[in-house]
């Protein structure tokens, strides 16, 4: 049964195509259905929000869509993110010091500098850990929770990180456009002489947080598809003896690997920061890590490796963003999006099963 | 030194090795019954197997999962799943007018029994569907959670009765001065009055199952196959193991485990809640890992699973007596978790399986 839709998709582009794309149809019939139920669903300001509150999710899923592909898993970056967050907190609520220490601009400056180089460290020590020592990703990584988690916690003591510049929401929530009709436009603020309680008056386009994460993506799909690293990062996954064989350094490429996924598990860090104006730990239930990882089986990665793609994990990202958006939005108790998760999953995974060898 | 003597030696050492959690867990007492002021009392090493029952039943249940080469994420809120529902279950036969003991009994009862269910779908996923453990179970994960929190949108379970309190809270001997030995029931004492108590009654109940558990491992042909799917898959088929079958098997034991401890939750605290074993995955996972298990299946025992819920029960509440925040139980059991994969290289089991990998 299972063989013959398989053959038959085979001779049938169309359809073959359909299959592939199943997630970006499944996106576009819920965003169908829920302008429907959802009153206030279908507008820019709704989309512009759920893309600003997916964009962690979104540098999640893109970490953990390398680290699949090499058929690992990064349990760890859902708290590297919390102990990114929770560093660059402090370590700017220290040079600050409430406006009595160093300027905004630097002391927002050297934070990121220095957390995203200690970002770099639960990477590498997971990497040499799976590499070297053989030790299972899941357990490598999962240690890493524990202990980023816990160093995160020592930090803050438990509380998130207040009394931090200003300047960081009104950067990672303000927008690029700010557009008044009669009156023109302005870039990234309000025109000079006009107060902030007059900011629901100006129609405002582009989060800032899309143009961050659009870069971010850009580069990360760049290096997937097009560059040596990429192509050495499928080999692995799809057949690791053959990628030995083939000369690739396999062991120095999955630390690379990694180190990739905590660094952009400290971007998303240091984004939560200028989202939220303070350094926020990871709670336990929050579990980024899996619903990451959902989203990149969602977009039609395999967990046994050498397969996924960046944009398809984005759209794994909008897939579970929009579902819980529309969901909410029509009035259905939140509850029910873990249940559609859930089911989501398995439809992935199963659709994947039905048709395996259509990529 | 003679060929005999450092062959010898050498011996020695790997059976030391091989026994590395064991004298971890020692040297963890003994660290805390030199720094942490109270810890060497009776009521701190009941309270050790107390709360750490979640994790010892977690982990036996994890264990036997891992064992055949899967992994279970949806335990922890399977937990709370089944918690909210016997918790819900109870209070409405006592609104319906039952007694309380039958009340307790049948509510019980029925959650066990609906707690197979999640297991059952995890295990027909991962065997006919062929669904990565990881997937299915996580799923399951967010199912057990939604629905939980469905259950209890209109408040949590009320009228519990009096009784689980009494069960989940009670010991099984008491010794006081004045009336003398009894069992099961607190004897009537002055305020203030010395009273001896000894073994909570929950954590007989516990491992009487982990005892039953351990014994179907080590001498079935239920554990045999379990080993014998993990250890390799296709010589498990070959010699005619129904395996997507023991899988569903396997996978309903561990759903059932994972209701266990919900159903014991609610005799501990008289109440159900979504989340309450969300945050022992993590622990379960890893003492399974510390009991020198391996995550490519067809390794582990339940008494050294046991052994590693306890290293991680034991630094938890020596922390707790030392009054130093939990934060650095996290960090500490990462590096356990790491080391124990570590350590366990260097010194390998004697059996067959070390050829594995």
């Amino acid at each position: 049964m299972t063989h013959t839709i398989s053959e038959t998709l085979q001779g049938n582009r169309k359809l073959a195509f359909i299959a592939r794309n199943w997630a970006a149809f499944f996106l576009l019939g819920f965003l169908i259905l829920f302008s429907f139920t959802g009153k206030g669903f279908l507008s820019i300001t709704n989309f512009q929000n759920v893309g600003h509150l997916a964009v962690i999710a979104i540098l999640m899923a893109s970490a953990e869509t390398f680290v699949i592909i090499t058929s690992g898993i990064d349990l760890s970056v859902g708290f590297v993110m919390g102990f990114a967050s929770v560093t660059a907190g402090k370590i700017i609520q220290v040079l600050y010091a409430a406006g009595e220490g160093l300027s905004p601009g630097i002391s927002i400056g050297i934070g990121i500098v220095i957390v995203l180089i200690l970002s770099l460290i639960p990477g590498l020590v997971s990497g040499v850990l799976i590499a070297r020592y053989k030790v299972p990703p899941f357990i490598a990584t999962m240690g890493m929770w524990g202990i980023t988690n816990g160093i995160a916690l020592k930090i803050c003591k438990g509380f998130p990180v207040a009394t931090l510049p200003d300047a960081l929401t009104r950067i990672g929530n303000g927008y690029l456009i700010y557009f008044k009709p009669g009156e023109g436009l302005s870039f990234f603020g309000l025109p000079p002489g006009v107060g902030n309680e007059s900011i629901r008056e100006y129609i405002r386009l582009i989060p800032n947080s899309f143009i961050f994460v659009a870069l971010v993506l850009l580069v990360l799909w760049h290096l997937l598809r097009n560059t040596t690293f990429g192509q050495h990062t499928y080999a692995i996954g799809g057949n690791e003896e053959a990628a030995v064989r083939a000369g690739i350094d396999v062991k120095r490429h999955l630390i690379k690997i990694y180190v990739l996924s905590s660094f952009i598990a400290g971007l998303a860090g240091i984004f939560n920061i200028f989202q939220t104006g303070i350094g926020n730990f990871t709670p336990f239930g929050a579990m980024y890590e899996l619903f990451a990882v959902a989203a990149v089986v969602i977009g039609g990665a395999s967990l046994m490796g050498g397969k996924g793609r960046i944009f398809g994990s984005v759209i794994g990202v909008f897939l579970i963003a929009f579902l819980e958006n529309g969901l909410l939005i029509s009035g259905v108790v939140p509850f029910y999006r873990f249940i559609a998760v859930g089911l989501l999953l398995i439809i992935a995974v199963v659709i994947d099963q039905l048709f395996p060898d259509l990529l | 030194m003679n060929a005999v003597t450092k062959r010898k030696t050498t011996n020695l050492v790997m059976e030391l090795g091989r026994r590395w959690a064991l004298i971890f867990l020692l040297i963890e007492l003994v660290f805390f019954s030199l720094f942490a002021q109270g810890f060497m009392s009776l009521r701190v090493f009941q309270m050790i197997f107390f709360f750490g029952i979640t994790v010892f039943l977690l982990g036996t249940a994890e264990l036997f999962v891992i064992i055949t080469g899967g992994i279970d994420l949806s335990v922890g809120y399977v937990m709370g799943f089944a918690s909210i529902i016997s918790a819900k279950m109870i209070s409405a036969f006592i609104q319906a007018g039952m007694q309380h003991l039958p009340a307790l009994i049948l509510g019980i009862v029925l959650t066990l029994i609906i707690g197979l269910l999640p297991g059952l779908i995890n295990g027909l996923l991962i065997s006919r569907l062929r669904v990565p453990p990881f997937i299915a179970t996580f799923s399951m994960l967010g199912i057990t959670h939604g629905v939980a929190e469905l259950l209890i949108l209109d408040g949590a379970a009320k009228n519990m009765p009096h009784l689980a309190n009494l069960i989940g809270n009670g010991y099984f001997l008491y010794w006081a001065p004045g009336p003398g030995l009894s069992l099961f029931i607190r004897p009537e004492i002055p305020r203030g009055g010395f009273i001896l108590e000894l073994i909570p009654n929950i954590v007989i109940l516990a491992f009487i199952v982990i005892g039953i558990l351990a014994y179907v491992l080590k001498r079935t042909v239920f554990g045999q196959h379990t080993y014998a799917i993990g250890g390799n898959v296709d010589a498990a088929i070959r010699s005619g193991i129904n395996v997507g079958r023991h899988k569903v098997k396997i996978y309903m034991l561990s759903s059932f485990l994972a209701s266990l401890s919900g159903v014991i939750y609610v005799l501990m605290y008289v109440t159900g809640k979504g989340d309450a074993g969300a945050s022992s995955l993590l622990d379960a996972i890893a003492a399974v890992v510390i009991g020198g298990a391996s995550l490519y299946g067809g390794k582990g025992t339940v008494w050294r699973t046991i052994l590693g819920a306890l290293i991680i029960a034991v630094l938890e509440t020596g922390l707790r007596v030392m009054g130093i925040p939990t934060f650095d139980k996290y960090i500490i059991v990462g590096v356990i978790l790491i080391s124990a994969v570590l350590i366990d290289k260097v010194f390998p089991e004697k059996t067959y399986t070390d050829n594995k990998e």
